[in-house]
């Protein structure tokens, strides 16, 4: 069994966690600006240095219950650009080795012991597949082939 | 979805070619060990019928060309009048290199069919429209640099001061890090005010790094720009062939073509300048024959006029030809559901960037693109300009682009709304003016301001981005009845405008006006309604900049209350008409589907007649329209399956056929379809209008 070295991400009471070479940086709750037509998951856009980077409401991503207060942003490097993470409590490193199961969320590849507690895996990039925000699924024009099935 | 662009259509078919060719060598292997195998043959007649109909719609004539001259060996194999040898397996597998090189752009080998060689037109001799696709390349292969400065690179590469060639990605790498470092100045300047309570601007050091970083900023912002005779070339190429294909004598003039702008906008520009003058060429000016019969002067002139107006470029497209004929245009868009009671001969003419009469009436697919004048508005929108047309009957047609040079940096107009900052482009700004309740009055809820004589609707801004309004006594003063976004408050009003259409915004206040250097969103953010970028703020805030049509088209919807929730009801199956597009190549079965979509069908897809059954079994369509050569099923055993099944049996059947023979027709129709269209006078319009015969659509 390999192991997954992580950044753990608390989400209000759940644990999430994310790949470390898929992180970029942890900012300490960056100040938002509203991103008006946007769906409710993007909580805002902040400023990085110079760039532009949007928060996303980590447990609306996932279908939870929406989380009430950002203390950080998990800033992640994705093939659309950068994208922030909101978190409820220190984002602090781990390495997963205590795989116990599957996990039922989209966006998700597993659950993992850290500890006493139990921390779920994401997958960044079907969490963030661009289906997830309103745009039409991609699929039809990748290949013939996926078509077919 | 708007329709496919003819960009996206070739995306579409190279993605398509790939497999679709990687399959045919596969084949054409497979045969030279089977020989006069029948259901090879078959299929590799299927691959080359596919890429032929494919390649034709996404203009590729070349291309289409080459596959055809292939199918017709492989129908010899298929008739039994050839037989496989490994002479006709290396033709073929020679004819699939030459199609891999046709569709990657490539100059294609001038290797023989052995078989059949006066069945392939030699591309170096081919016809002229063949020559023009190959010879033009798309907008995006428009050289990045003067023309001259790859030979100046070659030639002078000893040379001190030449020319170097600098991948676009660099250039917009040190324009952004210039405007980080004069955002970063600002804010240093800021500070040294705030925590030191000294005023930069005394400095001499600070000023002269001010201005340092200002010059640096022009001047790599000028390394973007190129002139506009990097394209001009290409267009009277256009020109020129299209007037020899048609028999017109025409005379191509050109002026400010030493104008510059970005290149990023003269590349967006390129394929809607290439449609106007092939426009002009096609529709403006009559046949030389038709000319001197009417005892009129033979020939006629294009031009093209570019010029800069501050910060802004005006291209134009004349011709003198016939002029638009507005009557025509009435006619047309009457029996489109147009009202065009009250319209003004200017609002006549500009119904042509309507997309059912653009493409309908008035521009002539001379290169089966599909697309028509809204498009070419579309695409000027999309970089950040605006198209206007005039018109005389018998004197001639003007279009005119206006775009802004550049792209990095828009003059914006800064205005607060709902407690929010918001940069509104300037370009579409048509005024701003002081609330005043004596000038607005209400239409059916909805506020209403005169602008030019004319009404414009107004909008709470706040409201239709979807932010709680702020403006004191908002709320309070609601009537009773008004819907939300009618609500009177004190603020300004900004009255916005898209190629269309005007529409009022009050605002919260108006701030002020600058240049914003414009920032794309992340990839996943991009397409929200009614934002255009973001801007990062001398103190670091972010700015977001507002995209003015995507506003006025919410406001729209938003005005038209609760009905205006409709669409959804009808996507969801109980208003729009549903067709089932039944095809198994890609390109043709997307382009059908965005086609149909736009004009408010509800569309599905199916590769092959088992599929289509399989979609109809689940749900009934109110149409089908399919291709006949399939895999599996054809489209002939698809209508005779269709007919033959008691829930499906009335559903109208629509043939798609790149064989237009009389046998196909007679085919079809005893199979039961109720229609059948050749491929080859295949566009929207004749689509739309054989969809339409069949099952009427509801408005």
């Amino acid at each position: 069994m390999t192991s997954v070295h992580a950044v753990l991400l608390p989400v209000g009471p759940d644990l999430f966690a994310v790949p470390i070479d898929r992180v970029r940086e942890v900012v300490a709750a960056p100040p938002l600006t509203r991103l008006v037509t946007a769906p409710r998951l993007v909580l805002g856009l902040f400023n990085l240095r110079g760039q532009i980077v949007p928060l996303l409401d980590t447990a609306a991503l996932l279908g939870l219950p929406v989380i009430d207060a950002v203390a950080f942003a998990v800033v992640l490097q994705t093939r659309h650009g950068l994208l922030g993470l909101a978190v409820t409590g220190f984002p602090r490193r781990a390495m997963l080795d205590g795989l116990i199961g599957p996990s039922e969320l989209v966006g998700t590849a597993g659950t993992f012991r850290v500890g006493e507690r139990v921390a779920v895996l994401l997958d960044p990039d079907t969490l963030l597949a661009a289906e997830r925000f309103g745009r039409a699924p991609s699929s039809e024009i990748v290949a013939p082939s996926r078509v077919d099935a | 979805m708007s329709v496919l662009g003819l960009d996206q259509i070739r995306e579409l078919f190279s993605q398509e070619a790939e497999v679709r060719l990687a399959h045919l060598d596969r084949l054409l292997l497979q045969l030279e060990q089977t020989r006069n195998d029948e259901t090879l043959i078959r299929s590799i007649f299927r691959e080359l019928h596919t890429l032929k109909g494919s390649s034709a719609m996404a203009g590729l004539d070349q291309v289409s060309a080459i596959a055809h001259g292939l199918e017709e060996i492989v129908e010899g194999l298929r008739a039994g009048t050839q037989v496989v040898t490994p002479v006709i397996i290396d033709t073929l597998l020679a004819g699939a290199d030459r199609l891999g090189q046709a569709i990657a752009g490539l100059p294609v080998a001038g290797l023989p069919v052995a078989a059949e060689p006066e069945s392939l037109p030699d591309p170096p001799a081919g016809s002229e429209l063949v020559q023009l696709e190959v010879l033009l390349p798309s907008a995006a292969d428009v050289p990045p640099v003067a023309p001259g400065a790859a030979a100046a690179e070659a030639a002078g590469a000893r040379d001190v001061g030449g020319v170097v060639m600098v991948p676009m990605e660099r250039l917009d790498e040190l324009v952004r890090l210039i405007g980080e470092s004069a955002s970063a100045h600002l804010r240093v300047g800021r500070m040294l005010t705030e925590k030191f309570g000294v005023d930069p601007t005394l400095n001499t050091e600070f000023n002269d790094l001010s201005r340092t970083l200002n010059e640096l900023q022009d001047r790599a912002l000028r390394t973007r720009m190129v002139p506009l005779s990097t394209i001009t070339d290409k267009l009277q190429r256009a020109v020129r062939d299209l007037s020899r294909a048609q028999g017109k004598t025409i005379h191509w003039e050109v002026r400010g073509a030493d104008t510059e702008l970005d290149r990023g906008v003269l590349v967006q520009l390129s394929d809607s300048l290439l449609h106007l003058v092939r426009n002009a060429v096609d529709h403006g000016i009559e046949a030389d024959a038709v000319r001197a019969e009417a005892g009129e002067p033979v020939g006629g002139t294009i031009r093209l006029h570019a010029m800069q107006l501050g910060s802004e470029v005006i291209i134009a497209v004349t011709d003198d030809g016939d002029g638009i004929d507005t009557l025509r245009v009435r006619e047309q868009a009457e029996r489109q559901g147009i009202d065009t009671t009250g319209l003004s001969e200017d609002d006549l003419l500009h119904l042509v960037f309507h997309p059912g009469l653009s493409t309908t009436t008035f521009v002539t697919d001379v290169s089966g693109r599909g697309v028509g004048l809204d498009i070419v508005r579309a695409n000027v929108e999309a970089a950040h300009g605006r198209v206007e047309v005039r018109s005389k009957l018998g004197l001639g047609t003007e279009f005119r682009i206006i775009v802004p040079i550049t792209l990095a940096v828009m003059r914006c107009l800064l205005v607060e709304a709902g407690g929010q900052r918001f940069a509104l482009p300037f370009h579409r700004v048509v005024l701003s003016r002081r609330f005043d309740p004596a000038t607005q009055s209400s239409v059916e809820g909805r506020t209403v301001i005169f602008v030019e004589d004319q009404p414009v609707p107004v909008s709470i801004l706040a409201d239709t981005v979807g932010l709680p309004a702020t403006q004191p006594g908002t709320q309070a003063e609601t009537p009773a009845g008004t819907q939300a976004g009618t609500r009177p408050g004190t603020g300004p009003i900004v009255v916005l405008a898209d190629t269309a259409r005007r529409h009022g915004f009050q605002v919260d206040r108006l701030v002020g006006q600058r240049d914003v250097v414009v920032k794309g969103l992340n990839g996943l953010l991009a397409h929200f309604p009614a934002v255009a970028g973001a801007s990062v703020e001398p103190d670091g805030s972010i700015l977001i900049v507002l995209d003015p049509p995507g506003l006025i088209q919410r406001a729209r919807q938003a005005g038209r209350g609760p009905s205006a929730r409709k669409p959804d009801a009808a996507a969801a199956g109980t208003g729009a008409q549903r067709i089932l597009v039944v095809d198994d190549a890609l390109t043709i079965r997307e382009l059908q589907r965005s086609i149909l979509e736009r004009a408010g069908f509800q569309v599905r897809v199916a590769v092959d007649g088992t599929d289509a059954l399989a979609r109809l079994a689940e749900e009934p369509s109110d149409l089908i329209l399919t291709d006949i050569e399939m895999p599996n099923m054809d489209g002939f055993e698809l209508t005779e399956a269709v007919r033959a099944h008691p829930a499906l049996a009335n559903i109208p059947v629509l043939i798609l056929s790149s064989r237009s023979s009389d046998s196909d027709r007679q085919r079809g129709l005893d199979a039961g379809a109720d229609g059948l269209i050749p491929k080859s006078g295949f566009d929207a319009g004749s689509l739309l209008t054989a969809v339409n015969r069949l099952i009427g659509q509801r408005t």
